[in-house]
């Protein structure tokens, strides 16, 4: 095989068997790699009542056919499992060079089952895989975990972990490579706390091998120019990083402020990246292949807030920030430092904090609850501090931990958590953009952005720019959008890639290296085979068109001050045009015809997994 | 009326918020103007070939212009308009 390894590598942690199979060439010519192929895995072998924190559910670590090579921004992995947050197929993406390193050492995808009885991390040198004793590494935060896993194995390996958030359990745990990538979304990384297992350090010396040399590079210079040509992709995300949305959105009128109750922060600018530029940056950072570098290295000198690392982002600068009524970078940048060491996603904790902030307000909670702390909006200490009992499962803490769903109605207001399906929403109000609105309604996983990130044409004008005040085609806009990111995301490029690339390019990269070819039309349908692939799995979980929605405050409270004054969401405009465009029935089914017009079956029955080919544990 | 500039613009600029007196009658109008304060670079920022360059984002009271009249979007002394360079992020 071309682009893809052939080979797949199992580990049992209950009794530390290791096995290596051959990539199955079909599955993998119809879903890829990453986040398609993952999810496949999932449903085929993870039967869908397992309890996510059980041994009998699964985790794979998965690149995708053009992780690893010099595709540009080919950096990506996907840990794929059934979440923990809200039983979603979990595809959290991350970056670094932890993917690539893994297609180094040999294998597509990484599936990691049962339970180990002690803690312990994984070692992958090329051929030769090491269950290790973790004892002596459990409980450290991510950073340290990284380095006494790299003084125990290689300085160079690429290391991904849980931190203490993770050991904790935590349905927002994250599982963080190289120290400051996290795959952050739907709690992944309590599967791996639930595992027992650590860490895994990978070492690799072999290469992609593609199946068309010249075609490849041929194709690869096309799309670096492109990228490089692209305002956004060229130089607009490299210079301020991806926080630079902060007054953008904020001039929009769609920066969700105070829990979601406004749409416009007035002092915005403070968090913004043209602030971060100013105060904290060190240097631009990029993953493997990337010819964007959004990532910032960043230092707080405040000795309030002191610290060193990576970010924020702007979902962070917001969640932190306006979500929460605070305009202070350092405490925002010191609140995503603790979360990357401790393992937590800075989106739903932040949220969470927010959601705290709303409850405490209007005298669902107290200082009673809160440990003595008064958690209002604006308080910047009172945030920094839930963040670190968040963090350590400190008293209320533990309870943010826990994310705002499962916060708020626990106190009986789960219409203060602002979450789809559970999982938080990020930083784009739909009130003030419609089209991100049915993107968070729709989505397979909740809440989220990244996987129809339609803010590129609403917002910021970009390939065929659309009102983001109106309804009209943003149904067709969010199916386009959703099918693309599936299948880029199944290749283990970046979704930043899009900001200069489009099907075309990333399909002529994908025939060149893996010799299969895929003509444009046949990509895209790869993307809504895994669509609705997510899809089925959801509606197995117990899911259903009542769930395809948003929190009850973005349909009828308008937002309040700012450019956006008076917007409230039209979901009910945009919904059954969205089913019908996917050819779903009016409760949002997938019908036969698209089923198999996809080639995917109603039902997923797992299958029994086949050792081929036992090594040493 | 109010001018706000952000990232790049802002540099260009020199500053990061202009209020003026009076009110230029539209978009374009308004663009001469601050180009003869701020220079050619602000110029080449924000237009190209006489046209709004692809390569800035520019609101009026948070309306992109792209979805109003472009560089034909008529402006009121209340007015805030918001200048940017095409950026992104997630």
């Amino acid at each position: 095989m071309y682009g893809w390894t052939g080979t797949t590598l199992r580990v049992d942690l209950t009794d530390g068997k290791v096995t290596r199979e051959p990539t199955d060439v079909n599955l993998a010519h119809q879903y890829l790699g990453a986040r398609g192929l993952g999810g496949k895995i999932i449903r085929d072998e993870v039967a869908p009542e397992t309890d996510p924190l059980s041994p009998g559910n699964k985790i794979v670590f998965a690149p995708g056919p053009l992780t690893g090579t010099f595709a540009p921004s080919a950096g990506r992995y996907n840990v794929v499992t059934k979440a923990p947050l809200n039983n979603v197929i979990a595809a959290s993406n991350s970056g670094g060079a932890f993917g690539p390193e893994l297609k180094f050492a040999g294998y597509d995808a990484l599936i990691l089952e049962g339970k180990a009885e002690s803690p312990v991390y994984l070692w992958i040198d090329n051929d030769t895989v090491e269950v290790r004793d973790a004892g002596a590494i459990w409980g450290h935060d991510t950073q340290d975990t990284t380095d006494l896993v790299r003084a125990e194995t290689d300085e160079d390996a690429k290391v991904a972990c849980i931190g203490p958030g993770g050991e904790h359990l935590s349905p927002i745990a994250t599982v963080m490579n190289e120290m400051h990538r996290a795959a952050g979304r739907t709690g992944v990384g309590a599967v791996m706390g639930s595992k027992n297992l650590k860490a895994i350090a990978v070492s690799g010396t072999g290469a992609v091998k593609v199946a068309d040399p010249e075609r490849f590079k041929t194709a690869v210079t096309k799309a670096r120019k492109m990228i490089q040509e692209n305002p956004v992709g060229g130089t607009g995300l490299g210079a301020y990083g991806t926080d630079v949305l902060v007054n953008i959105l904020n001039q929009t009128g769609a920066l969700p402020t105070r829990n979601y109750q406004d749409g416009y922060f007035p002092t915005a600018d403070k968090t913004g990246g043209e602030s971060l530029a100013a105060k904290q940056l060190v240097r631009r950072k990029g993953c493997f292949s990337c010819i964007i570098s959004c990532g910032r290295v960043t230092k707080v000198d405040n000795p309030a807030y002191a610290g060193f690392g990576e970010g924020p982002e702007y979902e962070t600068a917001w969640s932190f920030g306006a979500d929460c009524g605070i305009d202070d970078l350092d405490a925002i940048t010191k609140a995503n430092f603790l979360c990357n060491e401790y393992g937590l996603d800075t989106i739903s904790l932040g949220s969470t904090i927010a959601c705290a902030m709303e409850l405490f307000e209007r005298g669902y909670i107290t200082t009673k609850d809160t440990d003595g702390i008064q958690l209002t909006f604006g308080n910047v200490a009172a945030m920094v501090e839930m963040t670190r009992k968040a963090c350590e499962g400190d008293g209320f803490g533990a309870k943010l931990a826990q994310g705002s769903y499962r916060l708020a109605e626990s106190y009986g207001h789960p219409e203060l958590s602002m979450t789809c399906k559970k999982q938080e929403m990020p930083a784009y109000d739909p009130r003030g953009v419609q089209g991100i609105g049915l993107n968070y309604a729709t989505g397979n996983r909740g809440g989220c952005h990244v996987r129809g990130y339609t803010i590129s044409v609403e917002v910021l004008g970009q390939l065929t720019p659309m009102d983001p005040r109106v309804t009209e085609g943003k149904a067709a806009l969010d199916i386009a959008f959703q099918n693309l990111t599936a299948a880029l995301d199944s290749t283990g490029a970046c979704l930043f890639s899009t900001f200069g690339i489009g099907a075309p390019e990333l399909a002529e990269m994908l025939s060149a290296v893996t010799g299969v070819e895929y003509p444009v039309d046949e990509f895209m349908k790869i993307g809504e085979r895994v669509w609705n692939a997510e899809r089925l799995w959801n509606l197995q979980q117990g899911y259903t068109a009542a769930d395809d929605t948003l929190p009850k405050r973005l349909l009828t409270e308008p937002i309040k001050t700012g450019p956006s004054k008076g917007q409230v969401s039209h979901l009910d405009k945009m919904l059954p045009e969205y089913y019908a465009a996917r050819g779903w029935d009016d409760q949002g089914v997938p019908t036969p015809e698209k089923l198999a017009a996809l080639s995917l079956d109603k039902t997923t029955v797992p299958r029994k997994t086949k050792a081929k080919e036992a090594v040493t544990a | 009326m109010t001018v706000k500039y952000f990232a790049t613009i802002r540099t260009y600029a020199g500053e990061a918020t202009r209020r003026l007196d009076e009110a230029p009658a539209t978009l374009r109008e308004l663009l001469d103007v601050l180009t003869q304060r701020y220079g050619m670079a602000f110029h080449n920022a924000v237009l190209e070939d006489g046209d709004l360059s692809p390569q800035v984002i520019i609101l009026v009271n948070g309306r992109n212009v792209l979805y109003l009249q472009k560089l034909s979007t008529p402006l009121e002394p209340q007015d805030e308009v918001s200048i940017f360079p095409m950026v992104a992020g997630g």
